[in-house]
Parts: structure tokens; sequence; C-alpha cells
């Protein structure tokens, strides 16, 4: 009786009430570091704040969205984004899909070429963007010397200065670092397929292209939705390697609307309108990626 | 569990978490925080030369502590806000002739007017200069540095198209340079850094000083899609060149300040629009292959006649909150005015790394036109000093969104995405929206 008492008394909460005592330190890191920055940042998009106007801060409800619909560069960068990012997600999906079909398939040095693949991946998208404006630049570039060497220009090219060239090759850096992300996920996919599918499928006489769109595809459903919510994600909100090649120009070709989020809050001190930008990314983002879910994630559920 | 000297029970170390936010809190303080030291901060700009400085300052003043913090320069802008804006700001501080207004507006910064040796160190400098650091009718800032734009050219290359002598308007620019080409000697003779950037873009301002224009008026009124001309016409000449003669490197648009110096100094164009301070690198021996051959003259004009440059400012500052006022302003003396007599910083900075100087006196100073004569005419660099003019527009609260503007636009102007009534319309909308925006 006695060692029950003192055994209450050394234990005097349940593990339930324990294990939520134990997960507090983490909880409130959580709710510090993510919910309330999360929150506070929606707090101050409904005030006109400019660190430079300090004076002349005050809560003005949604007029920061609102002025949006008329703010001529927001609505153009908007545009240019999702340029950027229909052309950024569209070649890294059918770049990855071809890749991962060619490495799912055995043959010598496939090991090697699975680890390069990974590469581009390990890169920061600022060493990523340093690097492609090296290769793109105007006077020592490796893109200029190929080419002329190829006896495909008759002078190295500014590629970057053109409004075509600036937002392709910008585009193309992009998908380079963020490729090897795509191949991985869609690898992992395809290999989980039974073999005994395609066996099936090649008995009932079906093609290449039959298999791959009776078999493969619906079973890279979940895959792709992956990977279209996430390079979607990234694509919308690429910054870095934008910033370094051409810092947004020539004029506003490639000014997307993360950059002009980050210019706006950290050059302009604007964090009123500039945090409106970033709540407007993140709708955006998500009315896409339940796009997505709703179109994709159906058609993905099939039976074995 | 009794704790002894090297173990600490929980309750204790619970204790002291929960302390220190409060002890943080108390550290929070702007300034000296209560110590008697002055916090002074600057931009990363050779920090071992500013403590040497510091510590012949010590020696003067050896009852003044001063704790000297660099910070990095692309970041310099939105820490010192973040500081101040966390009521943690140091006590004196370096600040762009851009940065000014805002800060003054902000609270950040207090007038100096009436404080010892501020008048007799606005006696002594440029008009330009002075006006730089006063705003609203008070003076708030005493000389780091300052530059002022002026037309580098190449003088071997100049010589071997036939030319003798650098070009006065923006015509004869244009015609040398499709000599240059004609000759064989560069597909583009010459360049800007116009690649978007987060500071201002000098050359563009001064290539409409240059020939007597004006983008605003002093009332911070767009002029230059009507009353003024004379920014148009610059531009209609930057479209020309850039998509007509070719005769800018259309790599201009991906360069920044220290690639285009690099291309000059390896001698890749003859012609650019630079910063006076700029020819000191040129032309040393041991850092550029073009040495001896990299000149100074005025920015061309429309019609030939120099009527002016831009010049920029930097400046030391005190900041509004600070504790130690009568330390930070010997300190800001020491650094920006007169030591017994001579401006001895602002002479230190011009031997040691040819910084330009605002005293006008140290342009007529015997050691340093023999230190200047080693890298540009000492000349012209004076003559450039005099006729530089500060933007009339740094002091709006809303000039960094212009600024992003202008090099959009000039951009646009140089790719043929805009021409150049065109381009003036649009600066006049932005500045008549920001100023709205701003109000």
């Amino acid at each position: 009786m006695l060692r029950k008492e003192a055994a209450a008394r050394r234990q005097p909460w349940s593990d339930t009430a324990r294990g939520y005592a134990l997960n507090v330190p983490a909880l409130l890191a959580i709710l510090l570091l993510v919910a309330y920055p999360i929150g506070y940042s929606f707090w101050v998009s409904l005030h006109r704040d400019n660190l430079a106007q300090p004076a002349l801060r005050r809560f003005i409800w949604f007029d920061n969205y609102l002025g949006l619909f008329s703010d001529q560069a927001f609505l153009r960068s908007l545009w240019v984004s999702a340029l950027f990012v229909v052309l950024v997600v569209t070649v890294t999906v059918l770049l990855g899909l071809s890749m991962a079909l060619v490495l799912n398939e055995t043959f010598m040095g496939r090991g090697v070429l699975r680890s390069l693949v990974l590469l581009p991946w390990a890169m920061p998208g600022v060493v990523n963007g340093l690097m492609w404006r090296t290769v793109f630049d105007a006077k020592t570039g490796a893109l200029n010397g190929l080419l002329l060497q190829l006896g495909l220009i008759d002078s190295y090219q500014a590629w970057l200065t053109s409004t075509t060239g600036a937002f392709v090759f910008t585009a193309m850096a992009q998908v380079w670092n963020t490729l090897p992300f795509v191949v991985i996920v869609l690898l992992a996919g395809l290999s989980t397929i039974p073999g005994e599918l395609y066996a099936a499928a090649t008995v009932d006489r079906a093609g290449v292209f039959q298999r791959f769109r009776e078999v493969t595809l619906p079973w890279l459903m979940h895959p792709l939705l992956i990977v279209l919510i996430l390079e979607t994600m990234n694509a919308f909100r690429a910054f870095d390697t934008i910033y370094v090649l051409t810092g947004g120009g020539p004029g506003d070709t490639t000014t997307t609307v993360a950059l002009l989020t980050v210019q706006r809050v950290l050059t302009f001190t604007d964090v009123g309108l500039g945090s409106a930008y970033a709540w407007v990314i993140t709708l955006i983002t998500l009315v896409i990626s339940v796009g997505y879910v709703s179109l994709l994630y159906r058609r993905g559920s099939f039976e074995v | 569990m009794t704790p002894t000297r090297t173990q600490i029970s929980r309750r204790t170390l619970l204790g002291a978490a929960a302390a220190l936010p409060l002890l943080a809190a108390c550290g929070n303080r702007g300034g000296s925080g209560g110590t008697g030291t002055v916090r002074f901060e600057g931009w990363d700009y050779e920090p071992p030369l500013v403590e040497e400085n510091i510590g012949n300052f010590s020696k003067l003043h050896p009852e003044i502590k001063v704790q000297y913090t660099p910070i990095t320069s692309a970041q310099y802008r939105q820490k010192v806000v973040a500081e101040f804006t966390g009521k943690n700001g140091p006590d004196a501080l370096y600040v762009y002739d851009d940065s000014l207004g805002t800060w003054v507006q902000s609270g950040y910064l207090q007038p100096i007017d009436g404080l010892p040796g501020v008048d007799e160190v606005y006696n002594g400098i440029y008009d330009a200069n002075a006006k730089a650091m006063t705003f609203q009718g008070k003076r708030y800032g005493l000389p780091y540095y300052t530059d002022c734009m002026g037309l580098i050219y190449n003088a071997e290359i100049l010589e071997k198209a036939g030319i003798s002598a650098p070009p006065k308007s923006l015509d004869e620019l244009e015609q040398q340079s499709l000599k240059v080409k004609d000759a064989g000697l560069m597909p583009y003779p010459l360049a800007f850094a116009a690649q978007l950037q987060d500071t201002w873009q000098s050359w563009i301002w001064a290539l409409v000083y240059s020939s007597g224009g004006q983008l605003f008026s002093d009332d911070m009124k767009p002029v230059m899609n009507g009353a003024d001309p004379v920014a148009g016409q610059a531009f209609e000449w930057l479209h020309r060149a850039s998509n007509q003669s070719k005769i800018v490197d259309p790599a201009s648009l991906q360069l920044t300040p220290v690639p285009l110096d690099n291309a000059m100094k390896a001698g890749q164009y003859a012609f650019n629009f630079g910063a006076r301070y700029a020819l000191r690198d040129y032309n040393d021996p041991a850092r550029s292959q073009q040495a001896g051959k990299l000149k100074l003259a005025p920015i061309p004009s429309l019609d030939g006649t120099l009527k002016g440059t831009v010049g920029t400012t930097r400046m030391y500052c005190l900041a509004a909150d600070t504790d130690v006022k009568d330390q930070a302003m010997t300190l800001l003396n020491y650094l920006g005015g007169y030591t017994d007599g001579q401006p001895a910083t602002a002479r230190y900075w011009f031997l040691k790394r040819g910084l330009g100087f605002t005293f006008k006196d140290l342009a007529q100073d015997k050691e340093i036109t023999e230190a200047l004569a080693k890298f540009v005419d000492p000349t012209i660099y004076a003559q450039l000093a005099e006729v530089a003019k500060a933007r009339n527009v740094v002091h709006a609260p809303w000039y960094a969104e212009f600024e992003a503007s202008l090099q959009k636009t000039t951009q646009q102007v140089l790719t043929n995405q805009s021409t150049a009534p065109a381009a003036m319309t649009a600066l006049a909308d932005s500045a008549n929206a920001l100023a709205k925006k701003y109000s």
C-alpha cells in the first residue's frame, strides 16, 4: 500500500498527460517559430505599414488586397509567374518522366547515372543561378563557346538580354535545379508497379504506348500529383535563380510575384503590402493544389 | 540531491531560463545601452582601415570608447532600419544621401545644426554635398566621401581609331564609337552597368544632368514628360545608340559595376560612364592591363557644352535617441570634420583609397593633387566636383521605388521594348502614382 502511494506520488500525471507535457516544448517552438509569424504576417497585411513611414502605420482592413486589382506591377508579375510556372512545370514533368522511365530500365551503369541525376538537386538556388549566369555569359559563357564551335552562331550572344531569351533561359535554369526531385519521386512510383501487369499487357498484345497509357500512367497518378503540387509551388515561389540571373529584367520580363514580394518587403520596406503579396501567393498555390488533387487523386485510385 | 558548486538543480535551471528573456529585454536598449560607449555602425568598406582610424581617434580622445560594427553593404539599409525599429540602433552611423530623408522622417536621426564644428564644415564643402546632407532646412550629416560621374575612355583605343580627343557631345560619342567599330577594334565600344539592382544607377542620372536636364522639379514633381525635354532627348539618344547604331553592348543589361570595371581594365570597351574614383583602380598597373590609358572627361551632353553631372554623398549622422550625444558628436567631428584645422579623415581616405573629398580646400592641396595626378587629371577631377549636382528627389520617401522603375524603364529603352517618349510618360506616371501612394 505504502509502495503504491509512493509510486503515485512519484507519478502524479497519467501517461497521456505526460505525453502532452513532453510535447509542450515542441508545440511551443512550432507556435512561436511557425504559427505566430504566419498569423502575424496576416495581421501586418491588414495594415498600411512601411518602415520608411512609421508615423503613417494604421489598420486598413483589406485595402492592401483590394488595391492589388489595380496594381499594374503586381498583375504583370502574376502573369509572368503564371507563364513561368506553366513552362517550368511542363518541361520538368515531361523531362522528369522520360528520365525516370529510362532509369527504371536495367542497363550497365544505371546506378552511377541515378547518382549523377541527383547532383543538381544538391545545389542551392543562388549557386545554381551563378553557375548558369557563367554558362550564359555574353563574353565568356560556355554556351556561346559551344554554339560557336558547332557553327550555329557567328559571334557571342547576350542570351539574357532579349525578352524571350531571358525568360526561357531562366526557366531552363530553374528546371535543371528541380528536375532530380521529379525523377526520384517518379522513379519511386515506377518501382511500385507490379511486373505482372506489364506481362499481362504484353500477352494482350498491348504496344509500348498502350502499356504506358493503361498501366504506367494510372500507377503514377499519385506520384505525379505530389510532383505537380510541389513543382508548382516551387516555380511559383522561384526567387534566387531569377534574382541572380536577370534581377527580374530586361524591364519586367522575368519579374515574378516572388521577386516582387521580396523587393517590396526588403528593398522598399513596405511590409504591409509585401505581406499581402505573400498571402496572395499562398492562396493561389493552395487553389492550384486543390485543383490538382480534385483532378488527379481519384484517377489514381484503383484496385489491384 | 542538493545542488553543489558544479551541479545545478532543475528548478535553478528553469529559473535561469525564465530570467534570460528578462535579462535580454533589459539589454535591449538603443545606442550605447547606458555604458557610455559610442556604438558606431557603417557598411563594410575597408573595416580594418576604419578601425585604424578609430584607433587614431582614441589616441586623441582616450576618454571616449567607440564600439565599431561593420555591416554587409548589401544589407546595410535593411539592417539599420531593423535595428532602429527594434529600438536598438547605433549612436553614430554611415548614411547614404538617398536614405537621409526617409530615415529622418522615420525619426532615426537628429539634426546637428548649431553643434560644434558643423558650420565650419558646411562652409568648407561643395554646395552639392551640403545640399545632400540637408533635409527640410536642417543639417543632418558630416561628410564621409563624395563622388561624381564622368566619361571614362581608353585613349589608346581612340588613338588606334584615329581619334585625338574625347567626345563632348552625345552625337560625337556615337560617331567616335562607330569609328572604333569600323576600325574593327571592338563590336561594342560603349557599356554601362545596367543590370537591375537595389542601389541607384548613377549613369542614367548623369546622362540627364550632363545636358542640364532634370527628371524632377525642386518640389519633386516629375518634369521629364513635359516641362523639361532634356531627359526625353537623352533617352532618345540612348535608344538610338542601343538599337540603331548599336554602339552599346547588349551585355550591359547583365553588367553590375564590378564586372564592368574588370571589362574596362581588360580593354574590352572604349567608353563607359563611371565614377571618378574608379580611375585609381583602372590606372593601377598592379590591377589593370590598361593602366595609364584610361582617362576622365565630362559626360558628353546633347549640345556639347558642360552643364553638370550627378554626384553622391555618403555621410556620418547622429542617432536621434543616443544617450552619448556629446561623445558621438566628437567622433563625428573627427570623422567628418576638421582636426587641428585639417579635414584629417577625408585626407586619410583619399590618400589610402582615393575616396572623393567634399572639402574644397583639398583640391588645392599639393599632396592631394600629386596623388591625384597619378591616376587622373586633377583639373577635370575638380571641374566635375564643381558642377556636380545631387539628385533632387532622393529625400522623397518613394525614391527607392522610383529608382527601380527608372532602371526597368531604361532597360526597356535599351532593348527596344519602349521608345523614349513612352518611357518618359511611364516614368512620370510612376512618379505621380508613387507620390499619391506615399502621401
